[in-house]
């Protein structure tokens, strides 16, 4: 089966080692036997999404943000009617702001996001910035990640974190974190978070299956070293986790 | 009263603390918490000359310290490192005298770049360095563009701006100011066409985010860009390297000042032009001031090297969550010739907080270790399936995982006899150190 991905922007929004999400996914649906391309879109370039089984935008700093929504603008409309029909989205960092209805800027400026959530975000002149501990609706096992932002997100009403226990989420401390609708996935958490999250991965990989009409076999491919990191990162924040309660106590 | 009580007790802090070994910011610390208005009271030189930027800091200051001083200058300046204002206050009340004066021609800081404001608050820099802009320990500094936000309302209208020509970010702090000295380096024997790393942070235009073309690249965003859209481009230098060859570590400085370059690095060139402009820029001869470059062996030197069973070791000290440093230390291995074994180590990502974070790991380009005389790389620590799902996407192939850092050395200690690089941080060099045979 041929898979065919969109990536939009890799140099202007390439902070925090985003790219690393379509490596991963690429590889783990190679695994399951897809062929599959990556197409890169540069701003004021207009790729055909029909052709496309994914889209991505990685995090990037705020002034990049900015011109990258610019560029994109001119597809909100097309890429709200894909999202209602299901097509599957990362957008990474602050790529998912761009989703929303607004972003206004640390100093007063602001502009439109494509709208396809009602939130709307506020950047401040503080960073918001740690380790994170999660529980997503998708599946039982925690959600680990890194926090690193100045935007506090407000409005989202179907979060891809719906419990944060250690860090920060959408509005601030312990607050629920991303966007997720449809088959959009969204989280500012920083990093190829398809790789710390192999459940993450699996149910990505699964959501472009289905929409081909496969299902994820019972024989997945091995990812042995995204497993092993995520079990020990897993256990080091759950730790910490734990102690913290302790902490506050004394 | 107070400042006579802070002054000593960070005078006494600060002999403890050299006794044990200890950092240097801890005394500034205790003596602004039993003061806070110390460094308002203290008389310093005029002439402060301030370093800031991601890299080449330490190195900088250095060498700038070593020619002022071959000029006859007295210089103080933070030579212990600790560069935010706790440690800036260490140095001038350890330094100066009871009353808090300091006596000197020149007052020399390396400034941490979020700690610009604060430290010049108290000592606004007649002249200021910044070295270059870029990825350096994102958790703690959110990416190179806020850091040059953090620094531009600090900087004062009257510095003389002394500024890297070849770096399309930070050359920006130029605009709107008066008074602006250039270094950067011509197209050289180092230059190549098209960027390098993973990662391309000079794709875009840090002012208008049109694209950027690049003449030549020496390395990452460093060379002589120009954005298509607006405009923006590497301005005319003022003080040029004009050759270089690193493979003789020959540099030469506006076709005729000769430096021989003690590391034979790209990214030391640029320490060297950034302190031969501050020279110039205080009437040190350039004769005096090459002369001084050439006899002068960095002190800040991060490697040490070691025996391990049959294998001579050098720890090269990259710091974890900077990918520069990482590359420069791996370009490095790449282009010596004998063979070796590199052992890599991500144990603490930090010796001062706590985190899992390793999307770092992502910026960095390993596969410049593709070399047929690196024969094999081990990656060990707690974080060693980080660093091997990172492997996995390069195409390098020899390299094996080993979690447990004491495991990973005794099988090195056990087997082979090649030169072994060690990559690895200072939150995690002594766990290698403690079982090695250390060579002075």
């Amino acid at each position: 089966m041929k898979v065919h991905f969109i990536h939009f922007y890799p140099n202007l929004m390439n902070l925090y080692g985003s790219y690393g999400n379509v490596l991963i996914l690429k590889r783990y649906l190679e695994g399951l036997d897809c062929q599959v391309t990556v197409e890169t879109v540069e701003p004021g370039q207009r790729p055909d999404l029909a052709q496309a089984d994914f889209l991505f935008m990685g995090a990037g700093t705020e002034g990049s943000q900015r011109a990258a929504m610019e560029a994109f603008a001119p597809m909100g409309p097309e890429i709200k009617a894909a999202a209602q029909d299901g097509k599957v989205m990362f957008f990474a960092g602050t790529a998912m702001e761009l989703l929303g209805a607004e972003i206004r800027e640390a100093d007063g400026s602001s502009y439109r996001g494509i709208g396809l959530g009602e939130f709307v975000t506020e950047h401040g002149r503080v960073r918001m910035v740690g380790d994170v501990y999660g529980y997503t609706a998708l599946y039982p096992e925690a959600v680990v990640g890194f926090m690193n932002k100045c935007g506090r997100v407000r409005g989202v009403e179907t979060p891809l974190l719906t419990q944060v226990a250690l860090g920060f989420g959408n509005d601030g401390l312990n607050c629920p974190e991303g966007f997720h609708w449809n088959n959009i996935f969204a989280s500012q958490l920083t990093g190829p978070l398809l790789g710390k999250n192999p459940r993450l991965l699996e149910t990505v990989a699964g959501a472009i299956l289905a929409r081909r009409g496969k299902k994820l076999p019972a024989r997945r491919p091995a990812i042995p070293w995204e497993a092993a990191a995520y079990a020990v990162t897993e256990a080091q924040l759950r730790e910490r986790l734990e102690q913290v309660p302790t902490r506050k106590a004394s | 009263m107070r400042k006579i009580l802070a002054i000593l007790l960070c005078k006494l802090g600060s002999f403890l603390g050299g006794l044990m070994g200890k950092g240097s910011s801890l005394p500034g610390k205790l003596a602004l918490m039993l003061c806070p208005d110390i460094l308002g009271q203290v008389e310093v030189p005029e002439h402060i000359i301030a370093v800031t930027g991601s890299n080449g800091k330490t190195s900088t200051v250095e060498l700038i310290a070593a020619i002022l001083r071959g000029a006859g200058k007295t210089v103080v300046f933070n030579e212990m490192g600790a560069n935010q204002l706790e440690g800036i206050a260490t140095l001038v009340l350890t330094q100066g005298d009871f009353q808090g004066r300091v006596t000197a021609d020149v007052l020399l800081l390396e400034c941490d770049e979020r700690s610009t404001a604060k430290i010049f608050h108290y000592f606004p820099p007649k002249q200021l360095v910044v070295t270059n802009l870029f990825r350096d320990q994102l958790t703690r500094n959110g990416h190179p563009e806020w850091i040059y936000d953090a620094i531009l309302p600090a900087i004062p209208p009257e510095a003389e701006l002394i500024l890297n020509a070849d770096d399309p970010l930070s050359s920006c702090f130029a605009r709107d100011h008066e008074k602006v000295t250039w270094f950067g380096l011509d197209r050289s024997g180092a230059s190549s066409n098209s960027p390098t790393g993973v990662y391309h942070d000079g794709a875009c235009c840090p002012i208008c985010k049109g694209p950027m073309e690049y003449d030549y690249v020496h390395y990452n965003h460093i060379g002589a860009y120009r954005c298509k859209r607006c405009g923006h481009h590497k301005p005319k230098t003022d003080y040029s390297g004009t050759a270089l060859d690193l493979e003789t570590g020959e540099l030469v400085i506006d076709h005729w000042v000769s430096i021989l370059l003690s590391f034979c690095s790209i990214y030391h060139v640029y320490n060297v032009l950034a302190a031969y402009a501050v020279s110039q820029k205080n009437g040190v001869r350039p004769e005096q001031a090459a002369e001084t470059v050439n006899r002068y062996a960095l002190q800040s030197g991060r490697t040490q090297s070691f025996t391990l069973g049959k294998h001579h070791g050098t720890l090269l000290t990259s710091k974890h969550e900077n990918s520069i440093s990482y590359d420069t230390n791996l370009r490095y291995i790449a282009g010596t010739k004998r063979d070796c074994v590199v052992l890599i180590i991500v144990d603490s990502v930090s010796r001062k907080y706590f985190t899992c974070e390793t999307s770092w790991l992502w910026d960095i380009d390993f596969a410049q270790l593709k070399a047929p005389h690196i024969k094999g790389i081990v990656l060990s620590g707690r974080y060693a399936n980080d660093l091997a799902e990172r492997f996995s996407f390069t195409d390098l192939e020899n390299w094996s995982v080993q979690p447990s850092i004491f495991a990973a050395v005794q099988a090195l200690e056990d087997s082979g006899e090649e030169e072994l690089y060690v990559v690895t941080c200072f939150s995690d060099r002594d766990k290698l150190l403690d079982h090695v045979e250390k060579e002075m």
